[in-house]
């Protein structure tokens, strides 16, 4: 049981939220979603692959067994989903340093959250609401999101390069070539193991 | 903020003496902790502090810092031991896998006095010539024999590289060294755009938190930096890394002359490339074709640039050691990446230079003591070793190691972006050896010359 696999990790988060509350969080994910360049931060930081937040209001809750009673909860739950590549610490320094307006619009309703801003509170808040993943599948372990897109646009422009070569001559080869090395120049990372987490 | 009580921090950790030779001796502390602690004593009022040279530079300059290991010999409370941050109790070492010190560069491989893991104190004496170096040791030495204190177990010359019968700031690969350090708010010192963070506007320069460096003040995250109980035994003080590098020029130059051959921008450009300066120190971000001494010799420029409108590395290389170690706004976000990732950097080279075009062998050991200064070894120091040298994914670089730095053990590769022009053409440079080697290092504390007092008068309480 490890929130990691290779170079990526996987975060769940969940936190209650008062349901009176849960009404100004639902107002601004409708901005949020609305208002596609306030995503563009969370989008820039090419190190996470993919963050979602989630309400899950507490009469939504699944029940097993229809015979069973509907739980009576309190609070409504926000679940917080990610796969990042790096550290834990990492992560929620970047949030912290430069996501932090926009996580305190979004975190602000729950209960007892201090702030993502000194980040020493923030970090026990999310050690204590963090749950441990139980099982963790990712289908490229020595490859990070950065890598992935690296991937495809090489073999784009390798494809491109094939496509366009078989019938030219060795000069014409020669200026496709050079258009290629510069199309992949800065998408020739290696993948391999990632470094010792500490 | 007002001005630091510069007289309670130790001149090291304050600013470069810019003295031309320098000793780092390694001590070993007496099983009686009150000799060290006599030792101790002895040496406060001779410790150099960050106070104004008003009579111009002295002689000689004397500091001291304290291992994990040393500050247990002192017999410090245990409750105060384990106040310390993981990574500087484990010791460096320990964190060899962390580091990437792996293969030639294990902790096995180290220079013999790193083996037996017993050194307590690391003293620096930087001086004006080798007379006032062995001046200050000849009086170390005395009060260590007359204190029964410690025993030395060894020590590390080092001297500024003499170009043109003067001083210089070059290193064995030839390179200029020494640009940036960062400002942080409240160190005096000359400052210049480029040397602290980017302000938000995303093009000036400011002054880093002063916690960024030193413990007891706040830090860019706006809290205090993790540090030992009681705060008086931390205040002032920092973290310091200590590390042997040395440095293959025979290889280095072997290496550059092979590839130079298929390289159309000339060998020039081509070590510029690696490093991200031309040899004499003009920024390739500033100057992408030629030296320029008016930009090197100008300090609104020498350190003043970004890397924004060049995000596809065909001025400076994405993974040119310089953007690696300090990417600046590399990762966008005006730097807010990069500022609780910056290191101050102290350290001469040492053994005979070779110029270039002489015959050099690598079993002749010469290299650079590397020492860094900062609040947060495993957050600052360890992050970029880890991350940025031994390592690519943040400038999209994958698995790819630092070209001049990485532990590449043969196998490394460095893509030099380029354009169509013949003069800067794209090129891989592939199965890179280990340049530098790291033949051993430690994890000290530098304390101030309050808590250097508290620990010769045993006054550390449990806290």
């Amino acid at each position: 049981m490890s929130n990691i696999n290779g170079k990526v990790y996987a975060m769940n988060v969940v936190t209650p939220m008062k349901p009176w509350k849960t009404w100004f969080l639902r107002l601004i994910f409708f901005l949020l979603g609305a208002i596609k360049s306030k995503q563009q931060d969370l989008i820039n930081l090419s190190f996470i692959e993919f963050a979602r937040w989630v309400i899950v209001p507490r009469k939504s809750f699944p029940r097993p067994d229809e015979r069973m009673d509907a739980e009576e909860l309190r609070y409504d739950y926000l679940l917080f989903f990610s796969n990042f590549n790096g550290t834990w610490n990492q992560y929620i320094d970047a949030f912290s340093a430069v996501l932090f307006q926009g996580l305190n619009l979004i975190w602000m309703w729950s209960e007892k959250f201090p702030g993502s801003v000194p980040v020493t509170p923030f970090k026990e808040y999310i050690s204590r609401v963090q749950f441990d993943t139980d099982y963790y599948y990712t289908a490229y372990p020595h490859a990070t999101a950065n890598d992935l897109k690296a991937a495809h646009i090489v073999q784009a422009s390798f494809d491109q390069l094939d496509a366009t070569t078989a019938t030219c001559t060795p000069r014409e080869f020669e200026a496709a070539y050079l258009k290629f090395m510069l199309q992949v120049q800065s998408h020739l990372g290696e993948t391999g193991e990632p470094p010792v987490v500490f | 903020m007002s001005k630091l009580n510069v007289t309670d921090i130790q001149g090291f950790t304050l600013r470069g003496y810019n003295l031309p030779f320098a000793r780092y001796l390694f001590l070993h502390f007496a099983e009686d902790p009150k000799h060290t602690r006599a030792l101790l004593h002895e040496l406060l009022g001779r410790i150099t502090t960050g106070q104004c040279w008003d009579n111009g530079k002295p002689s000689s300059t004397l500091n001291i810092a304290l291992s994990h290991r040393g500050l247990a010999a002192l017999k410090l409370p245990a409750a105060t031991l384990l106040t310390f941050p993981v990574e500087f109790q484990e010791g460096m070492k320990a964190r060899s896998e962390i580091l990437g010190d792996t293969g030639i560069n294990a902790p096995k491989n180290w220079d013999e006095m790193w083996h037996s893991g017993h050194v307590h104190a690391w003293v620096a004496i930087n001086g004006q010539t080798p007379a006032d170096i062995d001046a200050c040791h000849a009086e170390l030495t005395d009060l260590i024999e007359k204190t029964g204190g410690a025993r030395e177990l060894g020590h590390q010359d080092a001297a500024a590289i003499v170009v043109d019968g003067g001083a210089s700031t070059i290193e064995h690969f030839g390179y200029t060294d020494g640009f940036g350090n960062p400002d942080y708010v409240g160190v005096d010192r000359k400052s210049q755009p480029g040397h602290g963070k980017l302000a938000k506007d995303g093009k000036s320069w400011e002054p880093l938190a002063t916690g960024e460096l030193l413990l007891g003040y706040a830090d860019e995250a706006g809290e205090l930096p993790v540090a030992p109980m009681p705060h008086l035994l931390a205040s002032n003080g920092t973290f310091m890394v200590y590390r042997k590098l040395k440095q293959n020029v025979a290889a280095f130059r072997a290496y550059i002359d092979h590839e130079a051959k298929f390289y159309t921008g000339g060998k020039a450009k081509l070590e510029a490339k690696f490093i991200g300066r031309w040899k004499d120190g003009t920024p390739l971000e500033l100057s992408p074709n030629y030296e320029n001494q008016a930009i090197v010799k100008d300090p609104d420029q020498s350190t003043n640039f970004t890397y924004s409108g060049d995000p596809e590395g065909t001025r400076c290389p994405m993974g040119a050691h310089l953007r690696r170690v300090n990417p600046r706004d590399s990762f966008g976000f005006k730097g807010g990446l990069v500022n609780r990732r910056r290191i101050t950097r102290r350290g001469l080279p040492y053994g005979r230079y070779v110029p270039d075009g002489q015959p050099v062998s690598d079993t002749e050991d010469r290299g650079i003591v590397f020492m860094v200064l900062n609040a947060s070894i495993s957050r600052q120091f360890e992050f970029v070793q880890q991350q940025w040298i031994e390592y690519g994914n943040d400038n999209h670089l994958g698995n790819d190691k630092d070209p001049l730095l990485g532990n590449h053990g043969g196998h490394g590769k460095f893509a030099i972006q380029g354009d169509a022009t013949a003069a800067n053409p794209p090129m891989i440079c592939s199965k890179l050896p280990n340049f530098v080697e790291l033949k051993g290092g430690e994890y000290f504390f530098l304390p101030s010359i309050t808590a250097l007092g508290m620990l010769a008068m045993d006054l550390v309480d449990p806290r």
